[in-house]
């Protein structure tokens, strides 16, 4: 039994912190705030370059075959730094391919994926914005084996516009499917769905009898591997809230530190130490969480499916508290645009909604436990 | 990062199960001397005094060891051992601090719990500010006359000696004058009356000291070096019960499922309500992050790092939650869970004292938790400055000197 990361977890943690540290300042992200990407392709060449593309991924296809708990370390200092970037709807996409894939299909994706020359995607979302995939999905495929038409609507797809391929949910004639969409192809309508995140992008997508050939995983069958994947995505969401919310904690008690009124630091006053104190709780329990799911998902335990949804229900309850508490902390300079502070706090909303809300894993929690 | 438990210790577990299960009495334990003999019984297997050194009669166990029979002992519902204050602090406060004569004399009575132990710290006047305590140890050149009131004493009535925090010097700054004995309880000196809380028990006691005599043998550590003693022992948390008191949550949560799904309202198990799944949810997540967190807190000590002053973020952690528990347990079974005795529909569940009792009596009891032990106030003004490193608030006693 040890919960404290690896010398090797501790490096990894450490490079990416110096390396955001110093290629992801505020004044970046902010940069990438009016460009119709979002995000800096010199960058996403160095992440490959780091290893970090790959990381997750087999060793045969260019990865370095880590788990959970390595990507999770990356995105909780991704999430520190509001990086914006698709990393993890890419590698959420990588795993299913990783996953699922054919022996051509991940030739074809995975190698392209480490080195940073594709970018990827998964539609969850149908219109009424429903994680229960298995039920909900309303996108429908029709036709042949190996040629089928696309109708539907998606939300909400992160980074779909620079997507070099979208992994599509639609209903069959056999159940729930999965698809390899190219987004250049005719009958798709990409459209921004900009949200308050100024580190994350979004599109909607209308399919209009949109010709694909791909399936990727079993025909009707996919419902097992979605559920997986969006398991994955709440822990890496948990990871990433994990990081906005440490960023926010440290820049409230440092600002605390210094901010005089009545003549003294308000960091002496209880009324804000307290609040502090509380922030700092909320943050180590929400690490508590986040690592404890990763592991439990690279280990298969038992209880995986429950760690995943219990670390993406309290840390996004969690993250939320802290940021808008280091808000409060800081008073009127925080609910300026110039301070850095909304950065995170935005971020961190955004990423509580994705991959099921609180809302969702507690019902998925109780199902599990209680029947 | 590597969460399974080690095949030693997976073996360990499957032993003290089992153990536990030919072991655990049938019977209530009524009195005293019968809660005193199970507790030798758990003492002679090796289970109680598991992280005390072999030296003074403990087993040198890790924590880890001693979490995970903890942990089957929540599961099992054995009855606790007795001496919990005596074994968890007072005995490596005398282990760290003590004479040789001192550990000779008091640590094997209180590992076998011959003599019961309590601790004469807080005062009427004298609580979240301890270092403010008022009673007096006068010397008389053969030995201290004590003086003064102490509140809150577990174990008041039953307890053969007392670890004493008093005021030797009066002349210098409150946290330098302070000094700590042990005091034999029975004597004449000693009076105990016990306190009835909002459960209705009486658990703890006020204690008047009247001439009481504190021998000089029975100082620990130096003359006026109390305060820096005491803050040690108040540290010496040490993850014991991290594994237990997640289990008694467990169960007690169980429970509240089982009732749910039994109770209806409005022709519907409680269970279909998606308000009370919501609060279910809700309450399962946190009792799993208390168990992650534990975990967490428990590695770290197995490898021998000490938690210091983050053992404060532990405390404030559970405390809470367990009030925010019981809270929603009542909100979700309405008047059945105020009910004080067991109906028929209703099992026994563990209060956090490992006591029996209904939902109610746990949430009764879920008040004590951010009270005693230093309240949950003083841990975040402990997070806020030891931890955060956030400055010192100004305060009266800290200019005046």
């Amino acid at each position: 039994m040890d919960f404290s990361f690896s010398s090797d977890q501790q490096l990894l943690k450490n490079s990416a912190r110096a390396f955001l540290d110093e290629h992801v300042k505020p004044a970046l992200v902010r940069s990438l705030i009016d460009d119709p990407r979002g995000e800096s392709e010199a960058l996403w060449k160095e992440m490959a370059q780091l290893g970090w593309l790959g990381l997750s991924l087999p060793e045969e296809h260019g990865g370095s075959g880590l788990g959970m708990v390595e990507t999770a370390i990356l995105l909780e200092e991704m999430g520190r730094a509001a990086l914006p970037a698709p990393y993890l709807p890419t590698i959420l996409a990588a795993r299913a391919i990783a996953e699922a894939g054919t022996p051509e299909q991940q030739q074809r994706w995975l190698p392209a994926i480490a080195t940073g020359s594709a970018r990827a995607t998964i539609a969850f979302l149908d219109n009424d914005l429903s994680w229960d995939l298995s039920t909900a999905t309303a996108t429908r495929a029709v036709g042949a084996p190996d040629r089928w038409r696309l109708s539907g609507a998606k939300r909400f797809v992160p980074w779909a516009h620079v997507a070099d391929v979208i992994l599509v949910p639609a209903r069959s004639q056999k159940g729930l499917s999965l698809f390899f969409v190219d987004p250049s192809t005719a009958g798709i309508t990409m459209s921004p769905a900009p949200l308050m995140d100024v580190a994350g992008r979004w599109s909607t997508l209308a399919l209009d009898q949109v010709s694909v050939t791909e399936m990727l995983g079993p025909s009707g069958q996919v419902g097992a591997l979605l559920n997986s994947v969006v398991l994955c995505g709440a822990v890496g969401a948990a990871a990433g809230m994990l990081g906005a919310a440490r960023r926010c904690l440290d820049m409230a008690v440092s600002y605390a530190k210094v901010r005089e009124q009545f003549g003294q630091p308000i960091g002496s006053f209880q009324a804000i130490r307290h609040k502090c104190a509380e922030m700092l709780l909320e943050v180590e329990n929400s690490h508590a969480a986040t690592y404890y799911a990763a592991w439990a998902l690279d280990a298969r335990s038992e209880d995986h499916a429950v760690a995943a949804s219990v670390a993406k229900a309290y840390v996004g309850d969690a993250a939320r508290k802290v940021c808008s508490e280091a808000i409060q902390v800081h008073g009127g300079i925080g609910f300026t645009w110039e301070y850095d502070l909304h950065l995170y706090f935005k971020h961190a909303k955004a990423l509580e909604a994705m991959y099921g809300d609180g809302d969702h894993h507690r019902e998925l929690i109780v199902r599990q436990v209680a029947g | 990062m590597d969460l399974n438990y080690s095949p030693e210790d997976v073996a360990f577990r499957e032993k003290t199960r089992r153990w536990l299960e030919e072991n655990v009495p049938r019977q209530d334990l009524k009195t005293l001397d019968e809660r005193k003999a199970w507790h030798r019984t758990l003492y002679e297997a090796g289970y109680v005094g598991m992280l005390w050194p072999k030296e003074y009669g403990g087993w040198g166990a890790t924590p880890m060891r001693q979490a995970i029979v903890q942990d089957e002992m929540a599961r099992i519902g054995a009855p606790p051992p007795i001496n919990g204050l005596g074994i968890g602090f007072i005995g490596p406060t005398i282990i760290v601090h003590g004479t040789d004569q001192q550990k000779q004399r008091y640590l094997r009575k209180m590992l076998t719990a011959e003599e019961i132990w309590c601790q004469l710290y807080s005062e009427p006047n004298a609580g979240s500010d301890l270092a403010s305590l008022k009673t007096r140890a006068e010397d008389t050149g053969d030995h201290f006359v004590v003086n003064g009131q102490k509140i809150w004493t577990s174990s008041g009535p039953i307890a053969d000696w007392g670890i004493l925090l008093c005021r030797t010097d009066l002349k210098v700054p409150k946290h330098k004058g302070i000094s700590c004995f042990l005091l034999n309880m029975r004597q004449p000196g000693v009076e105990v009356r016990p306190l009835k809380q909002i459960t209705g028990h009486s658990l703890f006691s006020e204690v008047f000291m009247t001439n009481a005599r504190a021998e000089k043998d029975d100082l620990i550590g130096r003359l006026s070096q109390g305060w820096e003693i005491a803050q040690t022992t108040l540290g010496y948390e040490r993850g014991a019960n991290s594994l237990g008191r997640v289990t008694r949550y467990a169960i007690s949560y169980h429970q509240l499922v089982h009732a749910a799904k039994e109770l209806k309202r409005g022709g519907r198990p409680l269970i279909d309500d998606p308000v009370v799944r919501a609060r279910l949810g809700k309450m399962y997540a946190e009792l799993e992050v208390q168990r992650y967190a534990g975990l967490r807190v428990l590695s770290g000590l197995n490898k021998g790092e000490t938690p210091g002053a983050a053992s404060s973020i532990t405390k404030l952690s559970y405390t809470e939650f367990e009030k925010r528990f019981y809270e929603t347990a009542l909100e979700i079974l309405g008047p059945w869970g105020q009910q004080m005795v067991a109906g028929e529909d209703f099992e026994e569940v563990d209060t956090s004292s490992g006591e029996p009792g209904t939902f109610a009596t746990a949430f009764l009891w879920s008040r004590a938790g951010t009270i005693y032990s230093g309240s949950s106030e003083v841990q975040k003004n402990i997070i806020g400055e030891r931890v955060l490193g956030l400055p010192k608030e100004v305060r009266a006693d800290r200019i005046a000197r």
